[in-house]
């Protein structure tokens, strides 16, 4: 389709040199066109309003500060599968609104805590917590946040939210979590 | 334990040990197998002495402990002794073997104690009854807080007259131990007492290991906002990072010879074995491969690893060989195999295997053979790790959610909880003779 349409383009180009060049054919001299005066204004240069610095900083600092605020309350942590680091859907999903968050505060730096439930064993944890932890980072540069404003760190299995050992606590724990850093 | 025989055999052919020739009658195939029946008689107070039956107690029970969990023995009741037990006599022409021979034990060990302005001596004596003759004859000097020090001695001292190879008891247990809220590096005695806390990182502090030669262990801590490697001095207390790359330093595991290390780092944003220097410089890395490589483990040549990689999919044990880098797949049964550790005998490799929600441990020889499991029911059983001289393991179990420390024989009989109750520790490891 795109080809076609390529082709068409190209089509139409060559027929429009053709038509100008059988346009410009037959030299027909114009006459000498009149000299005209132009009148030019000049315009009184007016001075730029003065912006008040001060009040726009701190406005421009509200508005980070609001948007790192936003970005620190507002980043929500990812879950995982049992054993996996593959990103789910809704994993994704959270990571598109957390990018969002982000990219309005630039100034913030992040550090992304892998995490794993506490079934199976504890060093291959802390090596599966780390590759969810950089999972997560290289999605979140996908979306356009600069890889060196985030660190990753795994705790494995050290540091679960529910202590219990049920498929509810497991599923809470498998997870990617955000600090931020300021 | 063949080797034990061909061992005792040797001796005899040398002749400078003479008494095993006799002693080779008292044969010890595999524990547990053929048990040796042993009367172990309370210490007596010998001449000069403050008399103390706490001390005679205490011996008598941390020696009886110590070979309980041996499996070599058949213990003779102490209430059918005859009159010989409370005699003090240590020489073998001051015994009444013909009594010991009526309880049909073969085995005898007899001793005195000695309590003099604060120091302690032990005598002690090992009988064989049967061709009435010292088999060993030892004597201890020390505090009077050395009593259970000098039992574990004594302890290893009968296996190495019984069987050709000291016992493992007068050595250490280092684990982790979460008794103040966080994680943190604890020292114990093999049957769990004396612990000391050496670590206050109030972090996280994981996975220790002994150096062979030297009073040291290896460990992971997040003292400073990463898994890093440590290295402490277990006397003089003396700390220092060992790895601090970025990302992961974990798992480090001594080399045979004490002059390398062997662990896992991610600082090229995936875990691999490397293999550093005990200045912390990177030697060599071992594995190459997108997947996860943990749990290094060596073989006791020095030229082997064993490690877990899940680069087949599910978690499983491989071993990479040091000098051609060459991985081979080593357990294929299961799907959730973790934590190897090799028997310093080199015949054997421990490791955790995840079954149905629950840990337990099997063991494989290194060609792949003989994959069978020693721990069986409830309970995560993880961490294995071997005594010095092969003969028992020593592991993590939460049954009933008490996360503590268990020993056991090697061949998975004889468990028994060794850290104290509600403690909340795991992660042990072996230390070298002590």
């Amino acid at each position: 389709m795109q080809k076609l349409t390529i082709t068409g383009l190209a089509l139409l180009f060559a027929l429009s040199l053709l038509v100008s060049g059988c346009a410009k054919t037959p030299a027909q001299e114009d006459p000498m066109p009149e000299e005209k005066t132009i009148i030019e204004e000049v315009k009184q240069q007016e001075p730029t309003v003065v912006i008040d610095q001060a009040i726009t900083e701190e406005e421009a600092a509200a508005q980070a500060l609001a948007a790192e605020k936003a970005a620190a309350n507002g980043l929500v942590r990812i879950q995982f599968d049992f054993d996996q680091y593959v990103l789910t859907d809704s994993a994704k999903g959270i990571l598109v609104s957390n990018a969002a968050l982000l990219t309005a505060a630039p100034a913030v730096q992040v550090l992304i805590e892998g995490h794993c439930d506490e079934r199976g064993s504890d060093e291959y944890n802390l090596a599966l917590g780390e590759k969810r932890a950089l999972a997560t980072k290289s999605y979140l540069v996908s979306l356009g946040v600069a890889a060196d404003r985030m660190s990753v760190i795994s705790y494995g299995e050290e540091m679960p939210i529910d202590a219990a050992s049920n498929e509810a606590a497991w599923s809470l724990n498998r997870r990617a979590n955000f600090k931020v850093k300021r | 334990m063949k080797y034990f025989k061909a061992f005792i055999v040797c001796i005899a052919l040398l002749g400078w040990f003479s008494n095993v020739a006799s002693a080779a009658r008292i044969e010890i195939s595999a524990p547990g197998e053929k048990t040796i029946p042993l009367a172990i008689t309370r210490l007596l107070p010998m001449p000069g002495t403050t008399v103390s039956s706490a001390v005679a107690v205490e011996f008598q029970q941390v020696l009886l402990s110590d070979l309980e969990l041996s499996g070599l023995f058949d213990m003779v009741d102490s209430a059918a002794f005859l009159s010989d037990a409370n005699k003090l006599g240590l020489r073998s022409n001051e015994i009444d073997f013909y009594q010991w021979r009526l309880l049909a034990t073969d085995a005898l060990i007899k001793g005195g104690y000695k309590i003099d302005s604060g120091r302690l001596t032990v005598e002690l004596r090992l009988f064989d009854v049967v061709t009435r003759r010292l088999l060993s004859g030892r004597r201890y000097v020390g505090k009077l807080t050395d009593v259970r020090k000098i039992a574990h001695k004594f302890a290893d001292q009968i296996m190495l007259s019984l069987t050709g190879e000291k016992g493992p008891f007068a050595t250490k247990i280092a684990y982790i131990s979460k008794r103040t809220g966080r994680k943190e590096l604890n020292l114990m005695d093999v049957d769990g007492h004396n612990s000391v806390r050496l670590t206050a990182h109030k972090t996280i502090v994981l996975n220790p290991d002994f150096s062979p030669t030297r009073k040291e262990l290896i460990f992971t801590s997040y003292r400073n906002g990463n898994p890093d490697l440590f290295r402490k001095e277990i006397y003089t207390g003396r700390e220092s990072r060992l790895s601090l790359k970025q990302g992961l330093n974990i798992g480090g595991r001594y080399s045979p010879d004490g002059r390398e290390v062997a662990l896992t780092l991610s600082k090229d944003k995936n875990s691999e074995l490397y293999l550093i220097g005990t200045d912390g410089t990177i030697h060599q890395r071992l594995t190459n491969h997108w997947g996860i490589d943990v749990d290094p483990s060596w073989n006791p040549e020095g030229d082997k690893i064993a490690f877990v990689s899940d680069r087949r999919g599910n978690p499983h044990i491989f071993i990479v060989d040091v000098h051609s880098l060459e991985v081979t797949r080593l357990t294929h049964a299961g799907k959730y195999n973790a934590t190897p550790a090799w028997s310093p005998k080199g015949d054997k490799i421990v490791y955790a295997r995840l079954d149905k929600g629950v840990f337990n441990l099997f063991t494989i020889r290194p060609d792949g053979s003989e994959d069978r499991q020693i721990t069986f029911g409830a309970g995560n059983k993880e961490h294995p790790r071997w005594s010095p001289d092969g003969r028992f393991l020593v592991y993590s179990n939460d049954l009933n959610k008490d996360k503590s420390i268990w020993i056991m024989r090697a061949d998975g009989t004889g468990g028994r909880r060794i850290s104290a109750a509600t403690a909340r520790d795991s992660h042990p490891a072996w230390s070298g003779r002590w």
